[in-house]
């Protein structure tokens, strides 16, 4: 910040001495010649002054610009991340439990359906008796009227809250985001996700949120309404794995990430087949190509001279 | 396993990390006495804590093991039991 200010300084004085020296030029001359050099020096003048403008703004900004952005996200080495690596389905099994009992009160995931889980994450019978756990509203009957009914595998998953301005209204105007494909609309978002549900801090120093907000540094602009979900224990596993704040991000972002792309280990092992498969043919393709033009290729040409 | 006290690993690397990461803290420090005494609420030190924050960070994700979490628990409950 000093740096900048000192820069500004010195820009400073090369403009007042440029805006000196150009009435000064056309003053002392009253040629055409020299009123073209006024003129041009004019252009250079105004040329220099957009790009101080640019260099000053940008200097101004840049100090915004860290919190602004939130701080950028470590990559984390994800089980899933080889190119012939698949999920781990016990991970999207806990994930999903974490999302059920810590999540599910605020966050919706309305394109995902109980039946998508079924050789996921759950067996048929196990989604089908969690399906019919939810109530549902169905279609009118017969007399016109509107019904609910226990939840079937073709059910989309429940939603928190009827509308938007029913959940803003619920969270001091903030809108918790439907998670079906969050972790594919932020940027790096499952490296994002992890480090912002594990990454609640206390601020530094100079820095206070207001009533209602938490601190997150992940955050873009580090003011988030969320506050920390993700405690040791909050959740007991199915399967016995101590829950730890770790484990539960860990777990709920695999959920996430196959909920956003259910088809990765299908598009991973048809991208590798085909990749490979192309490349034979790319080396068939140069082989036949550089035969038939050998003739071409290889032909000479004589210039005879004429006698 | 007798005492049922889970550690969370993602803690306890960030823990192991600090040592790594002295300088940043140092410089986040001295920038919390710089500001001790401002009273205009302009000044912050976020872009030491930033600093700090993102060599912790990139060590712990460094420190990753490619095997299971549990791993790491079993290994701290172990060993410093």
């Amino acid at each position: 910040m000093v740096g900048g200010g000192f820069i500004q300084q010195i820009l400073r004085r090369k403009l007042h001495s440029q805006s000196l020296a150009t009435p000064v030029r056309s003053w002392l001359s009253s040629t055409k010649a020299n009123v073209d050099a006024g003129s041009s020096g004019v252009r250079a003048f105004a040329l220099l002054g957009a790009g101080v403008t640019g260099l000053l703004s940008f200097s101004t900004v840049a100090s915004a610009d860290e919190a602004e952005h939130g701080l950028a996200c470590p990559d984390y080495p994800w089980p899933h991340d080889g190119i012939l690596s698949s999920y781990d389905h016990a991970s999207i099994r806990r994930g999903h439990q974490v999302y059920q009992q810590v999540c599910a009160s605020c966050h919706s995931m309305s394109l995902i359906s109980y039946r998508d889980l079924v050789g996921v994450a759950y067996t048929e019978e196990e989604a089908k008796a969690m399906a019919a756990e939810i109530e549902v509203v169905d279609g009118p009957n017969d007399e016109g009227e509107m019904f609910t009914r226990p939840g079937k595998l073709s059910d989309r998953l429940p939603q928190p809250y009827a509308n938007e301005s029913a959940a803003r209204f619920a969270n001091g105007g903030a809108y918790p985001p439907d998670l079906s494909l969050i972790t594919k609309a932020r940027h790096n978002g499952q490296n994002y996700v992890f480090a912002l549900l594990t990454g609640y801090r206390d601020p530094p120093a100079g820095i206070s949120i207001r009533e209602g907000l938490h601190y997150n540094p992940y955050f873009p602009g580090g003011a988030i309404a969320m506050p920390k979900m993700l405690n040791d224990e909050a959740v007991e596993y199915e399967d016995g794995v101590p829950a730890t704040e770790a484990q539960m991000g860990k777990d709920v972002v695999s959920f996430l990430s196959w909920a956003a792309e259910p088809e990765m280990e299908e598009r991973k092992l048809m991208g590798f087949k085909w990749i490979f498969l192309l490349s034979l043919a790319l080396l068939q393709a140069a082989y036949y190509r550089r035969l038939k033009w050998s003739v071409l290729k290889s032909r000479k040409l004589v210039l005879d001279v004429v006698n | 396993m007798a005492e049922e006290e889970v550690v969370d690993p993602k803690k306890y690397l960030e823990e192991s990390c600090k040592p790594k990461c002295v300088k940043p803290l140092l410089e986040y420090q001295a920038c919390v006495k710089r500001i001790q005494g401002d009273d205009s609420g302009h000044k912050h030190c976020t872009g030491q804590y930033f600093d700090y924050w993102s060599c912790i960070d990139k060590c712990v994700s460094s420190f990753d093991f490619p095997f299971s979490v549990h791993f790491v628990i079993f290994l701290y409950v172990m060993i410093l039991r």
